[in-house]
């Protein structure tokens, strides 16, 4: 375990959790009132995190993607940090209340020992590109999971208006339609960081002797990714397919890479 | 109406106590509060009656569909105030019928406090309703161009209107739809982004739907299309609403640029049904649509709230909404009257402790 910020990290972490305490007070309340704290208490964490990974990678003077410990940490970062910039709109802001039990969850998983292997006191990198093709993945896959808590959110909201809930009219959540627009957008951004990120992988990373593309299952998975992504944005541009469907594609598609994306991690001999 | 009419004290808080008298929706029928409304023109002059026969200082009259009242400042502190109060509010108005306990007559605190809670809403129909408050500026601000108000009626109004302001900025009174309408509206903006852009349609030119339609208009909706069995109906309101009229017939046609749909026509049978929706869905790129029926018998099968984008909401289904609103408002009430009983006691200035009674509603005095 390689030891700088993980104190910093297991701050914010219990700040997630503080977060995700208040976020189901909010819920039962029925989003009635602002959502000030929770953005305060975001905002701390942010703080929190971001210093941990400044340790983590003042310690190396690399951007810190080196093992599953530090590349969640950078997707939780990455959601938290759009997040704080979507949250200055006050209705968005209740995408915290939808983010921090996520937030916590992931954040715990990160904190397991044998996720933060030990690499000595520098990074086998080669070059500045795989820095750039870690974090740039890493980033799309912070705008899918934000994506998909917007998702997780217009489906309350669509749920609500549909069966009648007098939450729907009660509550301060923003207008659906509004919302569809936050996932669409959070997805395509996504999407381009993804394409991105597997581009310079594929042309500008050089593999190991006797390992190949072909055999690797991260790569594979990640095309699968890509054209899954694709295949919903596509879906919702070309035929209309908008709506709780498309809400659902995002749950969906970030639940895959949420439960995947660790044991993949391992199984690939290029990214273990 | 039981209770005892609170004695005027010669030390009030106001030097000159300010007394109130009149009927309302809670205490005479509308045919009864028709007889005793004044006409806009005729409250100069009432009020100058009102001074000259020395009845009172300071007046002022609140005449509207709910209520007539009138406000009094006077050196007398004897109880004939009331008497002669009431015999001018009959003799006015030519009132020859019985009268038992519809006149309810407030000395104070009861009238100050019976002020603040009219000029809040607490007393009207619709609990929380601010067209009452606008109602009473308007009352005063006659009495005032002609000269009826003076140093305390102008106080205690002027105070009114604060309280007012800060029950609406510090409690939920007012919050919330409580119309037909409103709660339309409200929807509309859970719904779509923005109302400016889009298109509504009216099937069946009734009185809800044009209300509905025009609180959609208010908050921007873009245009309106209006359908009905009667051509020259559709046309007069869509003339009425800046929109534009279709045959009975031909709505169907206009459906893929429609986002909102308010039906109310008299048919006996569904006109919109999850079969003859469906493919209209396919044609609009399945955009959110809201439906609004407010006919009965209904005009829309239910069955389309399971088309997805479709949010169906029926006259029940409003009229649920504006309740639940309602019901919050009247959950508020104590809240505001603890304010408004506070202001009483500012604006006194007492230190003797004022005798309130408990309750949303004053307690009114007979002689």
């Amino acid at each position: 375990m390689n030891g700088s910020g993980r104190y910093c990290f297991l701050a914010a972490v219990v700040v997630y959790g503080l977060s995700a305490t208040y976020s189901v007070f909010l819920w039962r309340k029925g989003f009635r009132q602002g959502d000030r704290v929770n953005y305060g208490l975001l905002l701390l964490a942010a703080i929190l995190h971001t210093t941990a990974m400044f340790q983590r990678g003042i310690s190396f003077d690399r951007c810190p993607v080196n093992n599953l410990y530090e590349a969640i940490t950078f997707v939780l970062w990455t959601m938290v940090a759009v997040y704080l910039v979507v949250g200055l709109w006050p209705r968005l802001r209740f995408l915290g209340a939808f983010a921090a039990p996520l937030l916590l969850c992931v954040g715990v998983f990160a904190l397991m020992p044998g996720l933060d292997n030990r690499y000595g006191a520098q990074p086998e990198f080669k070059h500045d590109w795989v820095s750039l093709h870690a974090a740039l993945i890493l980033l799309s896959y912070g705008a899918f999971g934000l994506s998909s808590i917007a998702a997780l959110m217009y489906l309350t909201q669509e749920h609500d208006l549909k069966f009648h809930k007098m939450r729907a009219i009660f509550s301060l959540l923003p207008p659906i339609q509004r919302l569809e627009l936050v996932i669409r957008r959070l997805m395509a951004a996504g999407f381009v960081l993804l394409t991105a990120g597997l581009v310079i992988g594929a042309v500008w990373l050089k593999l190991p002797e006797g390992v190949g593309y072909l055999e690797d299952p991260k790569v594979h998975w990640s095309i699968l990714v890509w054209l899954l992504y694709l295949a919903l944005l596509f879906m919702n541009w070309r035929f209309a397919q908008g709506g709780r469907r498309f809400a659902w594609g995002a749950v969906g598609c970030f639940l895959f890479v949420l439960l995947t994306f660790w044991g993949v991690n391992l199984m690939s001999p290029i990214h273990h | 109406m039981a209770g005892r009419l609170a004695a005027i004290r010669p030390s009030s808080f106001l030097n000159m106590p300010i007394v109130a008298i009149g009927l309302s929706h809670r205490t005479s029928p509308v045919e009864m509060r028709e007889r005793f409304a004044f006409a806009e023109a005729k409250i100069p002059e009432a009020l100058q009656t009102l001074r000259s026969r020395g009845v009172a200082e300071e007046a002022v009259i609140l005449s509207t569909c709910n209520r007539v009242e009138i406000y009094a400042a006077t050196d007398n502190t004897d109880r004939s105030i009331f008497e002669a109060l009431q015999r001018f509010l009959v003799e006015a108005r030519d009132y020859r019928g019985p009268l038992h306990e519809e006149i309810y007559k407030l000395s104070e605190p009861q009238s100050i406090e019976h002020l603040f809670k009219v000029a809040c809403g607490l007393d009207s129909m619709v609990v929380g309703e601010t067209e009452i408050l606008g109602q009473l500026k308007k009352a005063y601000d006659l009495a005032l161009r002609h000269k009826h108000t003076g140093g305390r009626l102008n106080k205690a109004f002027q105070r009114a209107f604060q309280v007012a302001k800060q029950i609406r900025t510090e409690t939920n009174i007012q919050r919330g739809s409580v119309s037909v309408g409103s709660v339309a509206v409200e929807l509309a903006e859970k719904i779509f982004s923005a109302l400016q852009d889009r298109q509504v349609m009216v099937i069946g030119a009734g009185d809800t739907s044009e209300k509905t339609a025009r609180a959609l208009l208010s908050r921007g909706a873009q245009s309106i299309i209006v359908s009905n069995r009667s051509y020259d109906r559709a046309g007069a309101l869509a003339g009425e609403l800046g929109g534009r009229a279709v045959h009975f017939e031909e709505w169907a046609k206009e459906f893929e640029k429609i986002d909102i749909v308010i039906s109310s026509t008299a048919a006996p049978h569904y006109i919109l049904d999850r079969a003859r929706l469906e493919p209209l869905m396919k044609l609009r790129r399945n955009r959110p649509l809201l439906l609004i029926d407010i006919a009965v018998p209904r005009d829309i099968e239910p069955e389309v709230n399971f088309l997805e984008n479709v949010y169906l909401y029926n006259i029940d289904d409003l009229q649920a909404i504006a309740d639940d609103y309602l019901q919050q408002r009247r959950e508020e009430i104590a809240r505001c009257e603890a304010i408004i009983r506070e202001k009483v006691r500012t604006l006194a200035g007492a230190e003797r402790p004022l005798h309130f009674t408990s309750g949303s509603r004053p307690v009114f005095g007979h002689e």
